[in-house]
């Protein structure tokens, strides 16, 4: 396919996703309190951005989101590249992480309310331990991606084990190392969001539930969109890094 | 002129070896007790020689390899390069040619041949220079830039000869380099390992399955057998060089061949 057949195919489907979006609830095919029309909603974008309280919220859910990452990311690495490298750690340890990891984290959210009383060190908490387990995993995955025989090849010819670290490792962890970046991000995201619906003072996560409690869709979907927007913003800043750091990988 | 020549005649002196394995034996500790890898292993490579090793799977060949390339050391003898003790990795005195996919992915062609330098700390300038002629030698002018994704099979253990080649080593030590070539690829990358060597006056020590392969490249070719590896013979393969590609047709080669595969057979 043509890339600009592409191009234009993909248009269109937004064209037509947007235009039933605003038409469907217009016509009165789609109860419009249910679905506000996509203007309605454009128009209450632009009035909730504006607002202060919006604006307070937006913030504390920023840090939240960026101080769980940064507790998350490093602690979660640091423990999957211990459970790949060192045998007993491994040993021990791996079955419980994978099966910790298959249990749903919402349930356990009560007891970080319990913990922490409700407010950003829960949220943090809460999100940072939602998102540990997947870092864990994708940790000891891109260490395990490093080949044997590149290890070898260094070997043979003198490194050091920091040039080792450097030059093989570091290398051969990056494209998994970016991808966990993303992924934990999301994870982080979510934890932060639905440990903010569940209950909090303040927060986006928890004026998106007030709107929907209130049924006041217009704002709920505007709060969507910007969430949204945040996101794909996040995702495609990495993804960007992704393809200049593996530019050999295709 | 002449008195010296002279000289050197009245005190001859014996030249060290490339390589010189004494006594060499090894035992690792397996789930049943102590294994025998190596056992009673003595070879000696003469300067600008190349010798082939070759044996069935579970002979050792590994472990020999890991042992010349100073990565491991055995239970007991000695391996001497250039006269000395290897008691580590030492690339200016042995290069090693692996088997296939062992460039780094996320380097090009010059890049993974400057790699032996740059751990080494050589400034840019004389490392872009070296790992250019390398590639030069080989045949690869022009896929400096080229990833190895880029390259094919062949292409990629011309760029691995040219890592190993780039500190300048006296002793090439190649692991089955080209096993996971075609067979037509196979040929010309000997062939052009034969052109290489003859550029270079280096001493190889080649490790194959392939007897075909052996006979074609070798001087020498040293047979092992499998648990413990022990060498059983070593054949002098007396076709005169260049070697082509012809030879493989004659009774001499065929002969040659038939040997190895027998006592290969009977240690079996």
């Amino acid at each position: 396919m043509r890339w600009w057949t592409v191009v234009v195919v993909r248009a269109a489907i937004l064209a037509a996703f947007l235009g039933a979006w605003e038409i469907l609830p217009r016509a009165g095919f789609v109860n419009p309190l249910l679905l506000p029309p996509l203007s309605d909603v454009l128009v209450t974008f632009v009035h909730i951005i504006g607002r202060g309280d919006v604006r307070e919220a937006i913030g504390v859910s920023a840090a939240e989101v960026v101080v769980a990452f940064i507790i998350a990311v490093p602690l979660g690495g640091a423990i999957g590249v211990l459970a790949a490298e060192n045998a007993y750690f491994g040993e021990i340890f791996r079955p419980i992480l994978f099966y910790a990891f298959s249990i749903p984290k919402s349930t356990f959210l009560p007891m970080f309310i319990l913990a922490f009383g409700i407010g950003f060190q829960e949220k943090v908490a809460y999100a940072a331990f939602s998102t540990l387990f997947i870092v864990i995993m994708s940790a000891a995955a891109a260490v395990e991606s490093v080949k044997a025989d590149h290890v070898l090849v260094a070997l043979s010819y003198g490194a050091t084990r920091g040039q080792i670290i450097r030059r093989v490792y570091v290398p051969s962890m990056m494209p998994i190392m970016l991808e966990t970046l993303r992924i934990a991000m999301i994870f982080n995201f979510t934890g932060v969001m639905i440990a903010e619906m569940y209950g909090a003072r303040t927060g986006i996560g928890h004026m998106i539930e007030n709107w929907g409690e209130n049924f006041q869709l217009a704002e709920l979907f505007a709060g969507v969109i910007l969430l949204a927007a945040v996101a794909m913003l996040f995702n495609e800043a990495v993804r960007a890094l992704e393809v200049r750091c593996s530019a050999w990988r295709t | 002129m002449q008195r010296v020549a002279h000289v050197s005649e009245l005190s001859p002196v014996t030249p060290t070896p490339a390589v010189e394995i004494s006594d060499l034996s090894h035992v690792y500790a397996g789930r049943d007790g102590d294994v025998p890898a190596l056992s009673d292993i003595n070879l000696t490579v003469p300067t600008g020689r190349f010798v082939v090793i070759v044996g069935p799977s579970g002979c050792g060949k590994t472990s020999l390899l890991m042992m010349l390339a100073g990565l491991r050391a055995a239970s007991s003898g000695t391996i001497l390069c250039g006269g000395r003790a290897m008691a580590g990795p030492d690339p200016s005195r042995i290069g090693v040619v692996f088997q296939e996919a062992s460039l780094y992915p996320w380097l090009t062609a010059l890049e993974n041949v400057e790699f032996p330098l740059a751990l080494k700390r050589t400034p840019r300038d004389e490392r872009r220079r070296r790992a250019d002629s390398m590639l030069r030698l080989v045949g690869l002018e022009g896929f400096d830039g080229r990833y190895p994704h880029e390259l094919s099979g062949g292409m990629k253990q011309r760029v691995s000869i040219a890592r190993g080649l780039v500190q300048d080593p006296p002793v090439l030590l190649m692991d089955e380099p080209f096993a996971a070539l075609d067979e037509q690829t196979r040929m010309t990358m000997g062939h052009e390992l034969l052109r290489i060597w003859s550029q270079t006056s280096k001493t190889v020590v080649f490790i194959t399955h392939s007897l075909t392969e052996a006979v074609y490249l070798a001087d020498e070719v040293v047979v092992m057998s499998a648990r413990p590896g022990r060498i059983l013979d070593t054949v002098e393969i007396t076709l005169p060089r260049p070697r082509t590609y012809e030879m493989m047709a004659t009774d001499v080669f065929g002969r040659l061949r038939e040997r190895i595969w027998h006592q290969i057979r009977s240690a079996a």
